[in-house]
Formats: C-alpha cells, sequence, structure tokens
C-alpha cells in the first residue's frame, strides 16, 4: 500500500492553501460547526440535567397523560433533524460557492 | 388452532420477506470489480440510499428492543432512540463529507489513507471485526426470538437458519443488491410498526384509559409468566402468585402473597400464575406505577444520571463508528449526496422510532406481563394481545414478524458486507482478491460464522441494551480517530494507535465483565455497564499525549491531505482510493 506517493504534491494545492480565501474558508466551516455542537450538546444535557434537578417542572400536565418532560423528550427528535437541516442549508449556501470560487484559484494555477 | 393461524401467517410473511429479498437481490447481481461489489459503484441515488442507510440502521434491536425498554422504563428509555438518531448528526456534522471525499470505504482504508501505518492499520481490522461481531449478536438472536414466538421452536433454530441466510445472500449478492432490498426492508418495518400502533391507539384512546394513575398497569387475564434469566421483582401493591420453582432462594410450588412494597428474587425455569386485574409487579429499580412512568429518571435504580450522561455520549459518538454505517456513505455519489442523504435518513429515523416508541407505550396496557420479564417480544405479541387469536390477529402478527425480520435481515446483511470487505482487503493474500473476487464468497464465511456460533446461546440482555454496549465501544474507538484524523493535522500514527487501544479495551473489557458478572449498585457497576463517559475521553486523551510525544513522526503532507478531505470534490483534489487499486 504505498499511498505516499499518490498523493497530489503538485506546489498548487499548498500555494491554495496559504491563501486568505482558503483560511477564510476554512474559518467559516468550522466556525458553524463547533458552535452547532456546544449548543445541541447543551440542549441535550440540560434535558437530563432538568429530569434530575427540576422532577417538579418535568411533572407539569400540560395535556391529559403528557408531562412537559415528555414533550422536551420528543421534541428532541424534532431538534436534531432541524439542526440537521441547518447544517445542509448552511453547507450548500456557505460552502459550495466559496469551494468553487477556489477551484477557479486551483484551475488558473494548474494552466 | 388460534396459535396455528397467527404461526401459520407469521412463517408465511417471514419466507416472503427472505424470499423478495432474494429475488430483488439476484437481479442486482451483475458484478465484477471490487469497487462494484463492495459499495455499489457509488451510483446510488440520494433518496433511495437514504432509504437504504435507514433500512440498514433500523436493526433487530431497534425494533425489538425499544418498545420494551419503554414498556419498562418509560420517558427514560426515550434516549435510545434519540441517541441513536443524534449519533447520524454528529456523523454529518464531523465525517461524513470529508470521510467521503477520503476516498476509502472502510476505517483501516481510512487510517491508511491518513497516517500510512501498516500497524494502525491491523489495529483497526481487529477493532472493525469485534464491533461487528458484537453488534450481529443480538441482530441473530432478534431473529431467533421472533422465529420462536410465532412458532414455539426453540430459539437456536432461528438464530441459526436467519445466519445460514445471510451468509447466503451476503456472499452471492455483494452490495449493489443489498442497496434495493434495504430500501425496501425501511418502508416494510415503518408499516409493520405503523399499523399495530394505529389500530392500537384507536382501541386505547376508546377505552378510556390513561397512564397518569399512582398505580402499576394491571393484569388483562389470568396470566402465566416463565422466567427465563434470574429477576428481583418488586411489588407495589399487594398480589397473589401461584409460583412453581425457586422464589428467594427456596423451592416452592403453590400460592404465595407478595405483600405491598416487598421485593422477591426469582431464579430461571420458574413459572409465575396472576390472576386478572392483579397489579402487575416491576423488575427492581423500574418505575413501579404508570404516573412516575411517564416522569424521566423517576426509577429507584442509583446513579441515573450518570448512566444516563454515558449511554448519550455512547449512542451519539459511537454511530459513525460503526462498520455499516460508514460503509453506507461511500455509496453517495460525493459529499453534498452524502449531506443531502443524511437529512433524509433522520426524517426517516425519527419517523420510525416515535411508532416503536409508541408501541412500548401500548404494550403497557396491552401485554404488562412482559414488565416480569423478557420485555424484547413486547412487539411481537402486541397483534394478539390487540386483536385476539383470530384471523386479524394472525394477520397483524404476521405483518410485525415479517418487519421484525426484515429488520434482522437488512442489518446484518448490511454488517456481515463491511466485515467481509475488510476480511477481503486487510486480512487475505493478494492472489485472492484479485479481480475475479472468489475471495468474496469465502471472506463473508469467514466473517460470519463466528457471530453466528456464539448466538446460538442465549443472553439476558435487552437487545437495545446490548447494542448501547456495542456504541460504547465503537465511540471509544473510531470516533477519536475519525474526528482527530479529519480535523487534526498533529495526529500521529502512534498516537492512532495508542488511543485506539486505550479506549477500546477499557470499554470492551467493561462492556465483557458487564454481562459476566451480575450488577452492583455501586457507581462503579454502573459505570462497568454503561463504560462511555470514561473511555471516550480516555481515548482522546491518551490519542492527543501521545501524537504530541511523537509529533517527529507526523505524516509530512497531513496539511495536503486535510485540504483533500475538506475541500469539496469539484476541486479535483479528492482520488479514489479504489482507482488505486483495482
Amino acid at each position: 500500500m504505498s499511498s505516499v506517493d499518490q498523493r497530489p504534491t503538485g506546489t498548487i494545492y499548498e500555494q491554495v492553501q496559504a491563501t486568505p480565501e482558503f483560511r477564510a474558508f476554512r474559518g467559516r466551516l468550522r466556525r458553524f460547526v463547533f458552535p452547532m455542537t456546544v449548543v445541541f450538546l447543551v440542549w441535550y444535557l440540560a434535558y437530563v440535567a432538568l429530569a434530575s434537578y427540576a422532577p417538579g417542572f418535568m411533572a407539569i400536565r400540560v395535556a391529559g397523560n403528557i408531562n412537559v418532560g415528555l414533550l422536551i423528550g420528543l421534541g428532541q427528535f424534532v431538534s436534531t433533524f432541524v439542526i440537521t437541516q441547518l447544517y445542509v442549508r448552511f453547507a450548500e449556501r456557505e460552502i459550495d460557492p466559496a469551494a468553487t470560487h477556489l477551484r477557479g484559484l486551483v484551475e488558473e494555477g494548474n494552466r | 388452532m388460534t396459535v396455528n393461524s397467527t404461526a401459520i401467517a407469521s412463517l408465511t410473511a417471514i419466507v416472503l420477506v427472505a424470499v423478495i429479498s432474494a429475488v430483488i437481490g439476484s437481479i442486482g447481481h451483475r458484478t465484477r470489480l471490487t469497487s462494484d461489489f463492495l459499495v455499489a459503484s457509488r451510483s446510488v441515488p440520494s433518496r433511495l440510499n437514504a432509504g437504504a442507510i435507514s433500512g440498514e440502521y433500523l436493526s433487530a434491536a431497534s425494533f425489538l428492543g425499544i418498545a420494551g425498554l419503554i414498556l419498562v422504563d418509560g420517558a427514560d428509555a426515550l434516549w435510545y432512540p434519540v441517541g441513536y438518531c443524534a449519533g447520524y448528526l454528529a456523523l454529518l456534522l464531523f465525517v461524513a463529507a470529508p470521510l467521503r471525499r477520503s476516498g476509502a470505504y472502510t476505517v483501516p482504508d481510512f487510517a491508511d489513507a491518513r497516517l500510512a501505518s501498516p500497524g494502525l492499520r491491523k489495529v483497526c481490522t481487529a477493532f472493525v471485526l469485534i464491533i461487528g461481531w458484537l453488534y450481529l449478536l443480538p441482530q441473530l438472536q432478534g431473529a431467533g426470538l421472533t422465529v420462536s414466538i410465532v412458532t414455539g421452536l426453540p430459539q437456536w433454530i432461528g438464530s441459526a437458519a436467519a445466519g445460514a441466510i445471510v451468509l447466503a445472500t451476503v456472499a452471492l449478492g455483494g452490495m449493489r443488491s443489498v442497496t434495493f432490498v434495504q430500501a425496501f426492508q425501511y418502508w416494510l418495518k415503518l408499516t409493520a410498526v405503523a399499523i399495530p400502533v394505529v389500530i392500537g391507539l384507536v382501541l386505547l384512546l376508546g377505552s378510556g384509559h390513561g397512564f397518569d394513575r399512582d398505580e402499576p398497569p394491571a393484569f388483562r387475564d389470568q396470566t402465566s409468566v416463565a422466567v427465563k434469566t434470574p429477576v428481583v421483582l418488586q411489588a407495589r401493591l399487594a398480589v397473589d402468585v401461584v409460583a412453581r420453582g425457586t422464589v428467594d432462594g427456596a423451592p416452592v410450588d403453590g400460592p404465595m402473597r407478595w405483600v405491598a412494597g416487598s421485593e422477591h428474587t426469582v431464579s430461571p425455569g420458574t413459572d409465575l400464575q396472576f390472576r386478572t386485574g392483579d397489579p402487575v409487579p416491576t423488575t427492581k429499580g423500574a418505575p413501579a406505577d404508570d404516573e412516575s412512568w411517564l416522569r424521566p429518571l423517576s426509577g429507584s435504580e442509583p446513579h441515573q444520571l450518570l448512566a444516563t450522561y454515558s449511554l448519550i455520549i455512547a449512542t451519539f459518538l459511537g454511530t459513525m463508528g460503526l462498520p455499516h454505517v460508514l460503509g453506507r456513505f461511500y455509496t453517495n455519489s460525493d459529499g453534498r449526496a452524502a449531506r443531502r442523504s443524511a437529512v433524509v435518513v433522520l426524517a426517516m429515523l425519527g419517523g420510525f422510532y416515535v411508532l416503536v416508541t409508541l408501541m412500548g407505550v401500548l404494550s403497557r396496557f396491552y401485554t404488562p406481563q412482559l414488565l416480569v420479564s423478557g420485555n424484547d417480544a413486547a412487539v411481537l405479541l402486541l397483534p394478539t394481545a390487540l386483536l385476539g387469536g383470530g384471523v386479524a390477529g394472525a394477520v397483524l402478527g404476521g405483518i410485525v414478524a415479517a418487519g421484525a425480520w426484515a429488520a434482522f435481515l437488512s442489518t446484518s446483511s448490511g454488517l456481515l458486507v463491511s466485515l467481509a470487505s475488510v476480511v477481503v482487503t486487510d486480512m487475505m493474500p493478494g492472489r485472492a482478491r484479485g479481480r475475479s473476487l472468489t475471495g468474496f464468497p469465502l471472506a463473508t464465511i469467514l466473517a460470519g460464522v463466528p457471530p453466528v456460533a456464539v448466538a446460538l446461546a442465549p443472553t439476558g440482555l435487552n437487545f437495545a441494551e446490548a447494542v448501547a454496549l456495542v456504541f460504547a465501544v465503537a465511540a471509544s474507538t473510531f470516533c477519536p480517530l475519525l474526528v482527530l484524523g479529519i480535523w487534526w493535522r498533529g495526529l500521529t500514527a502512534p498516537g492512532a494507535v495508542a488511543g485506539v487501544l486505550a479506549g477500546g479495551v477499557v470499554s470492551a473489557l467493561a462492556v465483557v465483565v458487564s454481562l459476566v458478572l451480575p450488577g452492583g449498585e455501586s457507581g462503579w457497576a454502573v459505570l462497568l455497564y454503561r463504560p462511555a463517559i470514561i473511555s471516550v475521553p480516555l481515548a482522546f486523551l491518551v490519542m492527543v499525549l501521545v501524537s504530541v510525544a511523537t509529533r517527529a513522526s507526523r505524516p509530512p503532507d497531513a496539511g495536503q491531505l486535510l485540504l483533500r478531505l475538506h475541500a469539496p470534490e469539484r476541486l479535483g483534489l479528492s482520488r479514489d482510493r479504489l482507482d488505486d487499486r483495482v
């Protein structure tokens, strides 16, 4: 498995990597992915913390058999789905155009 | 007569599922190159692929186990389905698109592309096999339980038959066929839970029953329960029981009165008989009455908070380390398609899990005797409990049994494809894996026989819990490797090996110890049973520390590789590792 010599080695890649556009691109991705992770982790862990330290709140009846705890619990499915959609929309609006721009840079460099 | 009609309907349905799967599979069976065989040429449309991903992911453990856990633990058990879903989100955010661009299609391949270390490759191969085998066990046992409940045959016959069918399908078909089969099986599974849930909810709402009472559920008929694994029961209200076997360490044969608030240890092989309308005793630690069953963290089990956090970490980070899930993502045409199919997958998974949760709620009313022991059967017994043993009950039972069988088939075949592909590329000599692929069927047998053999002996663990243990091992090994490998250029091969070994050995040992030794009540026992909260941070820490200590062996082209992983494929930086190989 001689993968080392199969990797692209042209200096154009190093040049692209050094451009401010590429740095901005990578920064944008990280600024979205990591805070989003923190948000949903906090949301999941908060549910457990509420269940443990505020059982009275979780036991409040909303309608019939349904209490606040169940609503938030089932809400986790919804929030997971919403966050995923946010990410995909972000990726298509912000990441893909920036990547197309970078591609232009690479092609110019190769010419 | 009634038993027979249900058994015949269910068996017919099971055979139909197996036959239809085989037919769809053989139509797609036109394969030549390695890449065709293993990842379906990467030409699967993203909607179809989402169906296949969901079909493959929703295992027998999900189909059978979750309803059982909801039945016993109520709101707390929601964490299993939520975690199984949220794991996909973590996979999508951190891993999906970059990994798709790496051009590698198994974890050992990724490790090799990123760090070019034969030692790391071997370690990864070993853990792919361990995780895959552990994951196959509850699937095979679920298939055995399904056959045993609908026919009355011993469970091991069903497990053995299921193993033989999956081995044959995968050895002959490869993944192209499996893709179509699995998309079909997702919809079958969804139908199989949707129909009983709709019927059950209509009946339940019509009966005016609510779960807000401060009482345990009651037996609906005179009920006999055969205890098969050791269990401690708590009687919230006084109950009269006719026992034959061993209770509280002494032999009994006749009526007993369990007073309110008492606890009783029941040994395997004991038969318990309860009268209609009597309160159902629950397993120790579970919420004893309906009202607290609806509230989170209301049981009397110690260290519930710790256990829950650990479960969240395992399921959340473990999904990305499951071999069949990763393999399936490579069938997307590019990173963008991988992202899109992940959204559809989450909607599909969410819908299924909500329905299965409702199955658990219904079974608390209709099959409360499962609270006493063996809650895995909740989904399978619900149809007859809802509609009786007549034709309607038999048809519904057949639909559900078909769904359970589909759940087993899809996950097991996906897992087996991943395992066999790892065996082909990493454990067989070069000649055997040439263009003709004579090696693949052989690799399938090698990868599949050990778990089938082990699955013949039953375990007392709920299927969804058993799967959660495997998630802990995956989260402690491949999650750190993938996340750090994709996002941190400082990772070195020695660091990766040390981290994977540290997390893997600690979590796998904890899992084995907790399976062998009966659970204690201390915080340590909880950690053995739910090791992720310790083993995952440990794996990350070891990986980072050893990498920093071995800075010198950092691959010189790590920066370029990361660029390749994070830049979309239209940059033209990606190269297909399969192209290199064929």
